[in-house]
Order: C-alpha cells, then sequence, then structure tokens
C-alpha cells in the first residue's frame, strides 16, 4: 500500500469516526422572536452592556451528555428587545467604562445554566434553568446592586421532532421568563428600589 | 386463516375505539352573549411542573368555536405575545381575583380592551400514555424487509375549562372532559396501526360542549365534525 493510500484511509477513517461522534451529540444554537414589552418604563436613561462573553455565551456539558448550548445571540436579542420596557430611553453599551450620562446601568452575566433531558428525569418534558447576575450601577459606576435573577422553561418532548427543536423551545420560554421577571420586578429588587427612592427625593428637593 | 386475520383486524379495529366522558357546570341558564366587537380567547394552563397543556388541543378548541356565529377566537399565541409579560407561565393569573387585580395596570387593561376580549377560556390539562406494551421489530436486508410484532399503548385525555367573563370578573362556568383509549400496532410484514384518537376525541367533547356556551339561545346545536 502506498503512503497516499494510507493517508486516505486515515482521513476516510478520521471523518466516519467525527460523524459517528457528532450524531452523538446535541448541538443547539438558540433561536427566537421576543415581543415588544407592555410595560410602564422607569423614567430614566438606562444603560445596558452587553459584552463579547455574554453576546455569545455558550454553554457546554462535555462530561455526560455532549450538549453544546449556544445561548448568547438569544439571549442578547431579548434584552434588546425589553429596552424600551424598562426605562424611557436605553443606551446599548459595549463596557461599563463608556457610560456617560445614564442614571442606572445593568451588567448582565449568566452565573449558571441547566439543561435537562427526560431520559435523565423521567419527566416527559425538556427543561432550561438560566441563572443570571444582573449587576446595577448608578451613573458615576458605583454598585447599586447585584440581582441574582432565575428563569425557567420547559416544554414536552412529544410536540417537537427533535431534541434540538425542543431544547431551543424550552430556552425560548425560559428567556421569555427572564425578560418577564426582570420587567416586572426589577424596580422591586431592595436596593434598586432604596436607589429609586433615594433619586425621587434627590430629584425633588429645591 | 384468511377470515382469521380479518377478524382480529376487526376486533382490534373497534377496541380500538375512545371513551368519552364530559361533564358540565354552568354558573347561568342562559347562554353568553358576544358584541360585535367582542371576542373570546382560549388560553392553555402551562404552570404545571411535569406537563402543560398543548397549544394544539388549544387551537382545536379554538377552531370548534370559531364555527359558532358571531363568535370570533383569538389565537393563543398572537393573544399572550401582544399581553407580554402578563400572561406567561409565572405571571398568567390563575384565579379571577388576580386577572382583576392585574387589569388595574391601565396598559394591560387597555391593551385587553383594545383586543375586544370578553371571554377568557383557560384549559388545563393534558393527554399522556399510560401504559404500553408488546414490541415490533423490523428489518432490511437487500431486495427485502419488513416488521413483525405487536405493541399496544393506552391514552388518556383529562381537561377541563373554565370560562371567565373579563367584564365582571365572573366565572360562567365549567366543562370537564375525560377520555380514554387503547391504540395497537400490528406488524405481520407491513406495520398496521390501529390508532384510538383520544386528544381528538377530547377535544370534539370540550368543544361541541363549549360551543353550546355561545350558541345564540333556540339555534340548533350542531356538534361539528
Amino acid at each position: 500500500m502506498t503512503r497516499q493510500a494510507v493517508i486516505k484511509r486515515l482521513r476516510t477513517f478520521a471523518t466516519l469516526a467525527l460523524m459517528l461522534a457528532a450524531g452523538c451529540a446535541t448541538n443547539v444554537t438558540v433561536k427566537g422572536d421576543f415581543p415588544p414589552p407592555l410595560s410602564r418604563p422607569l423614567p430614566l436613561h438606562g444603560g445596558l452592556v452587553l459584552d463579547d462573553k455574554f453576546q455569545s455565551h455558550v454553554y457546554q456539558d462535555e462530561q455526560n451528555r455532549k450538549l453544546t448550548f449556544a445561548i448568547g445571540a438569544a439571549q442578547t436579542a431579548m434584552l434588546r428587545s425589553l429596552g424600551g420596557g424598562l426605562f424611557t430611553r436605553t443606551s446599548e453599551l459595549g463596557s461599563l467604562d463608556k457610560a456617560s450620562g445614564q442614571d442606572l446601568i445593568l451588567v448582565p452575566s449568566v452565573e449558571e445554566i441547566q439543561v435537562a433531558m427526560p431520559f435523565e428525569t423521567q419527566l416527559k418534558v425538556f427543561e432550561v434553568w438560566l441563572k443570571y447576575n444582573i449587576a446595577v450601577y448608578d451613573g458615576k459606576g458605583e454598585p447599586v446592586a447585584d440581582w441574582i435573577m432565575t428563569a425557567y422553561g420547559k416544554t414536552p418532548s412529544r410536540f417537537l421532532s427533535s431534541d434540538e427543536e425542543a431544547l431551543n423551545q424550552a430556552a425560548i420560554v425560559a428567556l421569555r421568563d427572564a425578560g418577564a421577571r426582570l420587567l416586572l420586578e426589577f424596580p422591586r429588587v431592595p436596593e434598586v428600589q432604596a436607589w429609586l427612592q433615594a433619586s425621587r427625593t434627590v430629584g425633588a428637593a429645591p | 386463516m384468511k377470515h382469521a386475520l380479518i377478524a382480529a383486524a376487526l376486533a382490534l379495529l373497534l377496541a380500538a375505539c375512545t371513551t368519552t366522558t364530559v361533564n358540565e357546570h354552568r354558573e347561568v341558564a342562559t347562554n353568553l352573549k358576544l358584541g360585535s366587537a367582542e371576542k373570546i380567547v382560549v388560553l392553555g394552563r402551562r404552570h404545571a411542573g411535569h406537563y402543560e397543556t398543548e397549544p394544539d388541543f388549544i387551537r382545536c378548541i379554538g377552531d370548534k368555536l370559531n364555527g359558532v356565529p358571531n363568535v370570533e377566537v383569538l389565537d393563543e399565541k398572537a393573544f399572550i405575545d401582544s399581553v407580554y409579560p402578563w400572561f406567561e407561565p409565572r405571571t398568567a393569573p390563575l384565579k379571577l381575583a388576580r386577572l382583576e387585580y392585574l387589569l388595574r395596570e391601565p396598559l394591560l387593561a387597555s391593551r385587553i380592551q383594545q383586543l375586544g376580549v370578553r371571554y377568557m377560556i383557560w384549559v388545563d390539562g393534558n393527554t399522556e400514555t399510560t401504559e404500553s406494551s408488546g414490541s415490533v421489530s423490523c428489518a432490511v436486508a437487500p431486495g427485502a424487509g419488513g416488521c413483525f410484532g405487536f405493541a399496544t399503548w393506552d391514552k388518556v385525555s383529562n381537561y377541563e375549562a373554565v370560562i371567565w367573563d373579563v367584564d365582571d370578573f365572573s366565572d360562567k362556568g365549567r366543562v370537564r372532559v375525560d377520555a380514554e383509549g387503547s391504540s395497537y400496532l400490528l406488524a405481520i410484514g407491513a406495520p398496521i396501526p390501529f390508532i384510538a384518537r383520544v386528544q381528538g376525541e377530547a377535544c370534539e367533547g370540550i368543544g361541541n360542549q363549549l360551543r353550546t356556551f355561545f350558541t345564540p339561545d333556540g339555534a340548533a346545536q350542531a356538534p361539528t365534525p
């Protein structure tokens, strides 16, 4: 056998091995649309820091399930769609030090992602848990709050044709849940509430 | 032999039937009226941990109600999107008192009014496979292939629909449907399925009963096929 023939066989073998490995893996790139919110925005100029790490976040579970779950683009789209529902004016920033003139700045980061599939839980649902840390700063860059916010989404296994599609759907439900919590609960976070109260007092002072 | 197979197939076909029980409770004696611009929205409950009411079941009920004269049903997803984030699994009202509280928010109240929603029909429940047994094996060889075996599974549907009047925050009635049926798959060469339409029968049962709430008094209440 010539050297070229050996290389050709090895290449074929490697390609087949890769195809076999890919066949066992679950790769999900979360995609979906988010509706414009129906909420009363805070009368503030808000900043939203969506850094590269957040925008391209990928959750990987290499140990048991060979699961790759790319949620960065979808969570960025969700937060962008909320902008007008959170503050009367919202600016997107690349980093906290680029802030200028905003009253409150939100820096979201992913703390943890958990994904559960029916074969693991014996339930006939795919589940996605998201845990975010929403760090809140005032216009001077002083920390106001670190709000740990969790969200949950599920989808029954038999609705959709593949594991990927079911996980995507569960992730979209979880992201909508995160959006709902942000819109409805953010002003009620005790530290944010105290800051809002203080800023109103300062604003009302003669 | 041929006759025995036909008899067995017929017996299975008959056995693959669905039993449906529908119960109704009305809060008002007269049928419910809708103004010219008023609509109904049928919504599925999604807050439970281990199941959620299937969107296709909700669509099926909506289609049944859309056939009633002067009744217009809003699409579930379009409604939920237009009132986001108020009707998500975490935030949707579970009781009438909560709906009343939510509608104190002028933005939401105005959107509901703009959409013309008069009645909300909440449907809670699901269809699940309760038991399955048997197996079917298939094999393919060059120039030939086939399946052999026998499998059976039982499905149960339990749903309850509650009608809320958004105008006066009252409960107008409820309909409960329980359906169950067994399906079979017989494979002698080619697989022959005998599928019981459990969820379909549940939809027909609950949908036709809900139609009677909105059918004008005195009008014929023809069930939809």
